[in-house]
């Protein structure tokens, strides 16, 4: 029911990094269910190690304003890399951000349409990155969790909490039947370099006063 | 990407396009609803007020003359544009003055909802409000005494224009852009020839990520961070790093894209290149009954449109087409500089080029009227405030 409840605001955390990632995916749904289930997925991987730590940490962890800013500093500034990777479609293959044939060296165009088939990769690391983002309804979980007696209890309360806030997400795969044009790539593109931005400048001022402040 | 030097603006070389008796009965109707607009102006106690009433009459009834005389539109057009983008905020920022005693809003009376509404707002409130019902901005929804300018007022002012004019908002209603008009227009040759084509795409991008930050976070994204005309409106009280930031990025924004680029380019690159509100209001093209075309028969790809257009709203291929690109704002340039009459104003579903200037007329008595209703109250607005710091007696 929490993560029913708090689903909106989950949507609006994780927004931003969902939708320009979507938005440069290849046009086919059946595309976007895979890449929406395995950044799913690793968002679930994402919340169990955060109920394992917080479990294991106690309740102390989840109420500490100095470890609490420490970390979303930090994952702010690694979603900032992951939304540049993809914006940029960084050109080596081993990066696994993007899929590219055999002895393909031409780097993607920003006005090409022929996106390439996505690896996992980087579903994988956008979806454990925004599962440890400690948005405002996650926190209030952590809380919970860190109460239970059990960590198969806190890590059960999380997989529940995560199958309430994953429903929100469905709509995004929609995005899946959007014409993909060149402009249209161009300005997902754009939109992910601005957003990166934003973590980038959100995270690295948390980091920033940490360091100086304490 | 054309660079062709536009020497000179759309300038007034033909012949006298109507006699002076055919453009007098044509001004007349506009001439009346100017009246009409400013009879309240009139009834209302102030000789400043009144004198800057009957100056904007004046004003914009001879310009309305003066297109129908000469059958120029960008050209007289881009007097008032430019006189509302200069003039409004010399009226506001006085205004503010007198109200709070300086420029900036203490965060106090920002949370009591004491800002005045901006149309830039809009494309970040739908979201929230389909999602939450809430509004995100700190204002009050219907008019109070000491905010007339509600929310309420203000969409439903843009929504009546943005039907009427679509995206021709941004050339006869937008009280920013103008400033950068101004300051295209001064230059003889531009500076800078070649720009990225993909710049155009820019404001889409911003759109994308104002909407998108803006519900995440529940404010105006664009408000706080990045609006440029901060520099010369209203803007937050300088008392941390943070709002030490945001001052910086609303300077540099203006002076690059307001000041520097229009001056370099003769282009409107900040509407261009950056304004989220003008690629939203783009969308409102699709709807509306006026357009641009290219009568193909005559057109001989000279690309002279596509130069002096002050929005990139025109390429090689849309030309080809016949078309403008999403983003043209009606501005007439295109029409005014084309020396092969293939550029015509159109009514959409009519024939293209049967009857052009028929199509231009009725695009303009809408467009016009608009205009003297919204920028002609501000600019009489602004012109008793400047008569009021005069030394007269
Ligand atoms: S593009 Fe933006 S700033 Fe420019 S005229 Fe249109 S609304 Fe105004
Ligand atoms: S295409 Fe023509 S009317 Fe449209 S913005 Fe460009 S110059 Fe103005």
């Amino acid at each position: 029911m929490l993560g029913l409840a708090t689903g909106p605001i989950c949507l609006a955390s994780c927004g931003p990094v969902v939708l320009p990632w979507m938005l440069v995916q290849p046009q086919r749904v059946r595309s976007h269910v895979r890449q929406l289930s395995i950044f799913l997925g690793a968002r679930l991987a994402g919340y169990l190690a955060f109920a394992a730590v917080i479990w294991l940490a106690g309740i102390a962890l989840a109420r500490s304003g100095t470890a609490r800013s420490w970390i979303m500093g930090g994952v702010q500034v690694l979603l900032a890399v992951g939304l540049l990777i993809y914006a940029a479609a960084w050109p080596h293959a081993r990066c696994g951000f993007v899929r590219r044939r055999k002895n393909d060296l031409v780097q993607i165009d920003a006005a090409s349409t022929a996106t390439p088939k996505p690896r996992p990769t980087g579903a994988i690391a956008l979806g454990f990155l925004t599962g440890i983002n400690l948005c405002p309804p996650f926190l209030v979980a952590g809380v919970r969790a860190a109460q239970l007696p059990t960590l198969a209890a806190a890590l059960m309360f999380f997989a529940v909490f995560f199958v309430g806030t994953a429903v929100w997400f469905m709509p995004f795969l929609s995005l899946g039947v959007v014409r993909r044009t060149p402009s249209f790539l161009t300005v997902a593109r754009m939109a992910a370099v601005l957003l990166a931005c934003w973590y980038g400048f959100t995270g690295g001022s948390l980091l920033i006063e940490k360091a100086i402040y304490g | 990407m054309a660079s062709r030097v536009l020497t000179r603006p759309p300038a007034l070389r033909s012949p006298a396009f109507r006699s002076i008796g055919r453009s007098v009965l044509l001004t007349l109707p506009m001439a009346l609803w100017a009246l009409l607009m400013f009879t309240p102006s009139f009834r209302q106690p102030g000789r400043n007020l009144h004198i800057g009433a009957l100056l904007v009459i004046l004003f914009m009834t001879a310009l309305f003359f003066l297109m129908m005389r000469t059958g120029k539109t960008y050209r007289w057009r881009r007097y008032f544009f430019v006189a509302l983008g200069l003039l409004f905020p010399v009226g506001f920022i006085a205004s503010l003055v007198a109200v709070r005693g300086t420029m900036s809003i203490p965060i106090e009376r920002m949370v009591s909802g004491d800002t005045p509404f901006c149309y830039m707002v809009i494309p970040m409130l739908i979201l929230p409000a389909a999602v939450t019902r809430t509004i995100i901005f700190p204002g009050s929804i219907l008019p109070t005494a000491s905010n007339p300018h509600s929310i309420a007022i203000m969409i439903g002012l843009w929504l009546a224009l943005t039907l009427v004019v679509g995206k021709a908002w941004c050339s006869y209603v937008c009280f920013f852009g103008g400033i950068e008009e101004g300051f295209a227009a001064l230059p003889k040759r531009m500076k800078i020839r070649k720009l990225d084509p993909r710049l155009r795409l820019v404001p889409w991008a911003i759109l994308l990520f104002v909407v998108v930050l803006s519900a995440a976070l529940f404010e105006p994204v664009y408000c706080m961070w990045l609006c440029p005309f901060k520099t010369v409106t209203e803007y937050p009280a300088v008392h941390s790093v943070t709002t030490a930031i945001q001052m910086g990025i609303f300077i540099t924004l203006f002076a690059g894209l307001v000041v520097v680029l229009p001056y370099l380019t003769k282009k409107r690159t900040q509407c261009a290149f950056f304004c989220p509100f003008g690629a939203f209001q783009s969308l409102f093209n699709k709807i509306n009954l006026f357009e641009i075309r290219f009568d193909r028969e005559k057109c001989v790809d000279c690309t002279l449109c596509q130069t002096s257009c002050p929005t990139m709203a025109l390429s090689a291929e849309s030309i080809r087409e016949g078309k403008t690109l999403l983003n043209c704002m009606k501005c007439g340039a295109c029409v005014d500089s084309c020396k092969k009459s293939a550029a015509v104003w159109h009514l959409k579903g009519t024939k293209v080029a049967l009857k052009p200037e028929r199509a231009r007329l009725l695009f303009l008595y809408g467009a016009w009227a608009m205009a003297t209703m919204f920028g002609g109250s501000i600019l009489a607005n602004s012109i008793s405030t400047i008569i009021g710091f005069l030394p007269l007696r």
